[in-house]
């Protein structure tokens, strides 16, 4: 990406702002977990910085447009049948609405989503 | 920069979310209605000087049109660089390929800089700029 400087933390807050309007409405909202949060929103803005998108922090690019757009940050609607199943999204930025605390959620694989 | 106020719209003109492009003593600027508080910016991206009143503004956040880098109206800073464009999947001719390939390279060292701001008060519900 072509930008000369940027300043990691006003980018942080950025991306917090869009992110929100958009979770939101889909049931989903920031995790309370501000460490967590800071630290994907962090890498997020290191990728965006690398490849000019936000990816999922804790997803792997395929160098395939389709596959790769689907992993773009927040992922949710792509995605929405194992989130709602696990309660948060894969990297644990986004949990639903009504978890108050993210580190009791169980991990689920994709093979054992109940709604597949 | 001078302690000369210039007036610049009425206030009223520009509702809540909007922008107006203007242009005082020579320089372009837009001004942005942020939910009732007043931005000035400068008109051109940072990135390839498109004009910004053309973009979207959401809360401070502008967002260009062209390249959608986006900005911070309230100090002007540079927040994201351009979105890589999608080429789709088909395989563009030869004589095409080459030229988006320069392209390509050439765009990447284009730099996004930050945008200048202006100092701005309302007066008797005029909006003044400082220039």
């Amino acid at each position: 990406m072509s930008l000369c400087q940027v300043n990691i933390e006003s980018r942080k807050k950025s991306l917090h702002h869009f992110y929100e309007k958009v979770v939101g409405p889909l049931g989903f909202k920031f995790t309370p977990d501000e460490e967590i949060m800071n630290f994907l929103l962090e890498q997020e803005v290191v990728l965006e910085g690398k490849h000019g998108i936000p990816f999922c922090p804790c997803q792997p690019l395929r160098n395939d447009r389709t596959r790769d757009m689907q992993i773009v940050c927040p992922c949710i609607p792509f995605h929405r049948k194992h989130f709602d199943d696990i309660k948060r999204c894969w990297c644990g930025l986004f949990v639903h609405k009504d978890v108050l605390d993210p580190g009791k959620l169980p991990q689920l694989p994709p093979k054992e989503v109940k709604n597949e | 920069m001078s302690d000369r106020f210039i007036r610049a719209i009425n206030a009223g003109e520009i509702a809540p979310g909007g922008m107006k492009a203007i242009e005082l003593d020579g320089s372009e600027i837009v001004i942005c209605n942020c939910g009732g508080k007043y931005y000035a910016i400068q008109r051109r991206c940072g990135h390839m000087n498109a004009p910004l009143e053309m973009g979207t503004l959401d809360g401070i956040y502008l967002t260009c049109p062209l390249h959608c880098a986006q900005f911070d109206i309230t100090n002007g800073e540079a927040l994201s660089g351009p979105v890589p464009r999608d080429t789709g999947q088909e395989i563009p001719p030869p004589f095409l390929a080459g030229y988006l390939q320069n392209i390509g390279m050439m765009m990447k060292h284009v730099c996004t800089e930050s945008i200048r701001t202006y100092v701005i008060k309302l007066e008797a519900g005029w909006v003044l700029i400082r220039l």
